[in-house]
C-alpha cells in the first residue's frame, strides 16, 4: 500500500504540475473523483473524514463515491478462496439447472456434521425465503427436521405450514408430523397436519381416506401451497430411507429393479427424474409429484456424496428450483452432469463482463417494484387474475390465454385481441361483456406465440366465426396468422383487422404499413360492440376496419422507458429533447425535436392529424389522451385542454372522450393523442354498453 | 470424405443454447439502440427452455434441432420465435434420417432453413435483418464446397462470411421490422437479429467442424 509521502510512480506521473499541493486530486483523475476517492481510501488507508477534507466535499459524498465505485466495478473486493469456491459452485448450479436460487455451504471444516451445517444453512435460507401469507408444504426427514430446529423466523403474518404426507409411526425420530410441527413452531405459523397414515394397507383404504371430508380439506390446503421444503433420499444401502419406517412394510427392491435412484417427498424417481410407478402408488397418502411440480418455489435441502445421483435426478425432473447443499455435493452433481471446470468458468465469465466506464452521477438502474425480473409477466398475471376475477379467467389453466367470464356465447362472433405485455391495461383490460371475448398475452413487448392465440379463438368461438384485432407488428402478424390457419383447420372461420392508427409511423401512401398504438382502444370498443350486437363476421370486420381507417394517433415521448429485465433505459433522449411519433415499444420517434410547451406539442400533433382527417365543421369525434405510463393525469388534462380548444376552433364536437392510462409503454414519460372521426354507426357502437376491468359503459 | 455423425452431434444445440444465454444482455443492448431491447431476453428464454428439455437426453442433431425449433415456434412469440422456429424445424427436417451428414446435406439444410424464413418474412438482403448474416454465409459455404474445399474448410468459410455479413448491418438502413420506422437513424448500429444469427451459425458450424470424422 502506498503511503502519503511515497506515492507510486503512477500517482506521481499523474500529479505533474501540482507537486506543491501534496493531496490535490491528480490531473489524470480530474474527471473521475470516484477513482481518486478510492485511491485515498483503499490504497492510502485514509479515513472518509480525511478524504472529505482533501477533496473538499462532504463526508456523505465520499461515502456515496465509495459505494458507487463498488457497484460500478472500479473497486473489486476479493473473497477468501474456499468461500469463493462454494459461491462459484452455487452460481454454476444455478445457471446450469436454471434454479431460482442456490445456497452452497463451504467444504467441511471437520467441526460439525453435514446435517448440522445444512440445517443451519437451511434455517438461514428459510428466514430469507419465507414471506407473510405463504403456505409452505413440509416433507419429512433428518435434514428437514434439522432445518426446522435451526429456523427462527419472527414477524411474519398468515403463514401456514402443511404436512406434505401422511404420518408414520412415532418410533421414527423425524416423522412428517414432527417436521411440520417443528417448522410451524419455528415460524409462528398455523399448522395443518394430514390426519392419515403415509402408507396404508391397500388401494381401498387409500381411496376411503382420500374421500374423507377432513382429509379432503387438508389436501385442499396442501394444494394451495406456494412453497415446499423437502429433502432428497438416495436408495443406497446405507440410506436412512431403509430405516426411516416410511416404507417398512414394502420391499424397495421393486423400485430398485425399475432403476429408481431417489425419493422425493415419499415418491420414487429414476435418473432422469421421471416418476417410477410401483405398488406404493395406490397406497400412499401424500403430495404427488405433479402437485409438487405445480408449487412455485420448491426448496430442496440435501447433501452427502451418496445422494448425488438422487439430487441430480430431482434436478433433472424439475422438482427443485431452490437448492441448498454443500460444496462437495454440489461439485459432484455438476461433474455428474458433465460440468467439470467450475472455477475456471466462473473466472472467465467475470473477466468477460468488465465494467463500462460511466460519467459520474449517472444512474445505472431504474428502481422498480420487482421480485424476480424474469417472472414479471407471470407475477403480474397472477395479480391481474386475482384483481379482475369477475371479468377474466384462464383458459385451460394458462394465464397466457384469458377468456371473458361474461363474453363468448353461441351465435355471436368472437373477438380475440392480444399482443405483448408492458402496455397495461392493454390488452387484458378490454376483455369482458361488450368488448373482447379473449386475449392472448405475450412477453414484454413481444407477441404471444400461436398456441395461446388458438386457445383464445376456440374459447371465443360461438359458431359464427372469430375476429382477430391486433396491432400491425411483424411478430404479431406472424403468430396470429399461424393461429388463424390452425383455427381454420378446426373449422373456425377467422377474419383479421390489423390496427394501423399511428400516423407518424409511415407516410399516408403506406397506410397499411403503419403500426397500431393507443387507437386500439377505439377499435376494440367498436369491434366488441359489433360482435355483441350480433352482427355477422363480415359486418364486424367491415365496421372495425372503418374505425381503424378513421382513427388517427400520434405519440410523444419525453423520457425513455426501461425494461424490468435490464432496469435500464432502452433508448436515450437528450436532456432537452423530445421524440414526436414515438411508438409504444420505445421505437424511436420519427422526428426528434427540442422540448417545447404542452400547447406547442399538442399543436404539432393536431396539425398532423388535421392533415389527414377529413373532418368538416359540425362533425363529431371521440378523443383519447393516453399516458405512456409515467406521465401523470395532471399533464394529460393540460394536453386535453388544448385538443379541445383546437377542435372547438374548427367547430368539431367532442362527442365523448377518455383521459388516462389506456395503452402504456411501461414507465415511459410521454403521451399520445388519438382521434376517432365518428359517423352515426361508429357513434352508436361506441355508446354500446360494455363492462371490463379497464372500461365500463352503461 | 468428411462427415458429421448425426446421432452423436446433439450437443451442438446445447452449446448453442449456452452461447445465446450468455449473450442475453449483449443482444438486448444492441436491440435497445434501434428496437425495443428485448431480443436477448426472449432468445435466452427460448434457447434456455430448449436446453432444459434436451439436457441429459443425448438426442441426435436432427432431434435436438427439432425440439429447439418447436419451442421457439410455439412458446416464444415475438417475431424471432416464428422466424428461428421455422429455420430450425426446416434444418431438422432436412437432417432427419441422414446418419452421416456431408457437405451436400449440410447445404440442403441451410437452404431449407433460409427458404423457411423467406416464406414467412418479407425481408431481403440489405434490409438490415438476420438475412444479411444468413444469405452470404450460405453462399460462402456453397462456393467453398464447389471450389473443392473440404467440409471443414467450407464451414470455416461460412463462419467468416456470417461475421462479415453481421458487421455489414452497421452500415445499413433498416427496411423492415420496428427499426424500419427510423429510416436513416438506424445507421451505425448492428442489427440484433443479424448478430444472434451469426452466433447461431458460428456455434452450429464450429460444433460440426469439431465433430467431423
Amino acid at each position: 500500500m502506498a503511503s502519503k509521502t511515497s506515492p507510486t510512480g503512477k500517482l506521481t506521473a499523474g500529479k505533474t504540475g501540482q507537486t506543491d499541493v501534496a493531496d490535490a486530486m491528480p490531473l489524470r483523475y480530474g474527471d473521475d473523483p470516484y477513482v481518486w476517492a478510492c485511491w485515498l481510501y483503499y490504497e492510502e488507508g485514509r479515513t472518509q473524514h480525511d478524504i472529505a477534507e482533501i477533496m473538499g466535499i462532504s463526508r456523505a459524498t465520499v461515502n456515496s463515491y465509495l459505494a458507487d465505485a463498488r457497484s460500478r466495478g472500479i473497486v473489486n473486493i476479493s473473497l477468501e478462496p474456499s468461500r469463493l469456491s462454494s459461491l462459484a459452485i452455487a452460481q454454476e448450479l444455478k445457471r446450469h439447472f436454471g434454479l431460482q436460487d442456490c445456497l452452497v455451504v463451504p467444504s467441511d471444516d471437520g467441526s460439525r456434521t453435514l446435517i448440522d451445517r445444512l440445517g443451519t444453512a437451511g434455517g438461514q435460507a428459510m428466514a430469507k425465503l419465507l414471506k407473510s401469507g405463504d403456505t409452505l408444504a413440509v416433507a419429512w426427514g433428518r435434514t428437514v427436521l434439522a432445518i426446522a430446529e435451526n429456523t427462527a423466523v419472527t414477524g411474519l403474518q398468515d403463514v401456514t405450514i402443511v404436512q406434505a404426507t401422511g404420518g408414520t409411526r412415532a418410533s421414527f425420530a423425524y416423522t412428517p408430523e414432527l417436521c411440520a410441527s417443528a417448522m410451524a413452531e419455528a415460524t409462528g405459523a398455523k399448522l395443518i397436519n394430514i390426519s392419515a397414515p403415509a402408507i396404508v394397507s391397500n388401494a381401498e383404504v387409500q381411496s376411503a381416506f382420500l374421500r374423507e371430508p377432513l382429509i379432503e380439506e387438508q389436501f385442499a390446503a396442501l394444494g394451495r401451497a406456494n412453497k415446499a421444503l423437502f429433502g432428497v433420499s438416495s436408495l443406497r444401502p446405507n440410506s436412512t430411507i431403509h430405516t426411516s419406517g416410511f416404507f417398512e412394510s414394502v420391499s424397495i427392491q421393486h423400485y430398485l429393479a425399475k432403476n429408481a435412484v431417489g425419493v422425493v417427498a415419499g415418491r420414487f424417481i429414476d435418473p432422469q427424474g421421471h416418476a417410477v410407478a410401483g405398488p406404493l402408488d395406490e397406497r400412499t397418502i401424500g403430495i404427488s409429484l405433479d402437485m409438487l411440480q405445480k408449487i412455485g418455489m420448491r426448496i430442496a435441502v440435501a447433501g452427502g456424496f451418496d445422494k448425488v445421483p438422487a439430487i441430480l435426478a430431482a434436478l433433472r425432473g424439475g422438482f427443485i428450483n431452490v437448492l441448498i447443499t454443500d460444496a462437495a455435493t454440489g461439485r459432484g452433481i455438476l461433474n455428474a452432469d458433465g460440468v467439470t471446470e467450475i472455477d475456471q468458468r466462473l473466472a472467465q465469465r467475470t473477466r468477460g463482463e468488465g465494467p463500462v466506464p460511466l460519467p459520474s452521477n449517472v444512474r445505472t438502474h431504474i428502481k422498480k417494484f420487482l421480485n424476480n425480473p424474469d417472472q414479471v409477466v407471470d407475477e403480474m398475471l397472477e395479480g391481474v387474475l386475482k384483481a379482475h376475477a369477475g371479468y377474466i379467467a384462464p383458459i385451460k389453466g394458462s394465464n397466457r390465454a384469458l377468456v371473458a367470464r361474461n363474453g363468448p356465447r353461441a351465435g355471436k362472433v368472437g373477438l380475440v385481441i392480444g399482443g405483448g405485455t408492458g402496455h397495461e391495461p392493454c390488452f387484458l383490460g378490454y376483455v369482458g361483456k361488450g368488448l373482447a371475448d379473449a386475449v392472448a398475452v405475450g412477453n414484454i413487448f413481444s407477441s404471444p406465440p400461436p398456441g395461446p392465440i388458438l386457445e383464445c379463438a376456440r374459447a371465443a368461438s360461438g359458431g359464427q366465426g372469430v375476429l382477430f384485432v391486433y396491432g400491425n407488428y411483424a411478430g404479431d402478424v406472424m403468430n396470429f396468422e399461424m393461429a388463424a390457419e390452425m383455427a381454420h383447420e378446426e373449422d373456425i372461420p377467422v377474419r383479421t383487422v390489423l390496427t394501423t392508427d399511428d400516423i407518424a409511423s409511415s407516410p399516408v401512401e403506406d397506410r397499411e404499413g403503419r403500426r397500431g398504438v393507443a387507437g386500439n382502444f377505439f377499435m376494440f370498443k367498436i369491434a366488441g360492440a359489433a360482435c355483441d350486437r350480433g352482427l355477422s363476421l363480415s359486418e364486424c370486420e367491415a365496421v372495425t376496419r372503418k374505425a381503424n381507417d378513421r382513427t388517427f394517433t400520434i405519440g410523444v415521448a419525453l423520457e425513455p422507458c426501461s425494461l424490468p429485465q435490464t432496469r435500464r433505459h432502452n433508448f436515450e433522449i437528450g436532456p432537452d429533447d423530445i421524440e414526436i411519433g414515438m411508438g409504444i415499444h420505445g421505437e424511436r420517434g420519427v422526428v426528434r425535436d427540442r422540448m417545447m410547451s404542452a400547447d406547442q406539442i399538442t399543436d404539432r400533433i393536431i396539425d398532423r392529424i388535421f392533415g389527414e382527417m377529413n373532418a368538416q365543421p359540425g362533425d363529431r369525434v371521440a378523443v383519447l389522451v393516453n399516458s405512456f405510463g409515467a406521465t401523470p393525469l395532471m399533464e394529460l388534462y393540460i394536453l386535453f385542454r388544448r385538443v379541445e380548444q383546437r377542435l372547438g376552433a374548427k367547430n368539431i364536437t367532442i362527442a365523448t372522450n377518455w383521459v388516462g392510462h389506456y395503452c402504456t409503454s411501461l414507465d415511459m414519460v410521454g403521451a399520445s393523442i388519438s382521434i376517432l372521426h365518428l359517423d352515426q354507426e361508429l357513434s352508436d357502437l361506441l355508446r354500446h354498453p360494455c363492462d371490463s376491468a379497464a372500461l365500463r359503459i352503461n | 470424405m468428411q462427415t458429421l455423425n448425426n446421432a452423436s452431434a446433439g450437443g451442438i444445440v446445447l452449446a448453442m443454447a449456452d452461447r445465446i444465454v450468455e449473450n442475453r444482455a449483449y443482444l438486448s443492448e444492441i436491440d435497445g439502440k434501434i428496437g425495443d431491447g428485448d431480443h436477448g431476453v426472449n432468445m435466452a428464454k427460448g434457447f434456455g427452455m430448449a436446453a432444459e428439455r434436451l439436457k441429459g437426453k443425448d438426442l441426435s442433431l436432427a432431434a435436438s434441432l427439432e425440439t429447439l425449433g418447436t419451442i421457439l415456434m410455439t412458446e416464444i412469440g415475438g417475431s424471432m420465435g416464428p422466424l428461428y422456429g421455422v429455420m430450425f424445424t426446416e434444418f431438422a427436417e432436412k437432417l432427419e434420417g441422414v446418419d452421416a451428414i456431408d457437405a451436400a446435406a449440410y447445404s440442403r439444410m441451410l437452404h431449407a432453413g433460409l427458404e423457411g424464413i423467406q416464406s414467412i418474412g418479407s425481408a431481403k438482403v440489405g434490409d438490415k435483418t438476420l438475412l444479411d448474416t444468413f444469405v452470404p454465409a450460405v453462399e460462402a459455404f456453397d462456393k467453398a464446397a464447389a471450389d473443392g474445399k473440404s467440409f471443414g474448410e467450407a464451414l470455416d468459410a461460412l463462419v467468416a462470411a456470417a461475421e462479415i455479413g453481421r458487421d455489414s448491418t452497421i452500415n445499413l438502413v433498416a427496411k423492415i421490422g420496428r427499426a424500419s420506422r427510423l429510416g436513416e437513424r438506424s445507421l451505425g448500429v448492428l442489427d440484433a437479429g443479424a448478430t444472434s444469427c451469426a452466433i447461431i451459425l458460428k456455434e452450429l458450424s464450429e460444433g460440426a467442424r469439431d465433430r467431423l470424422q
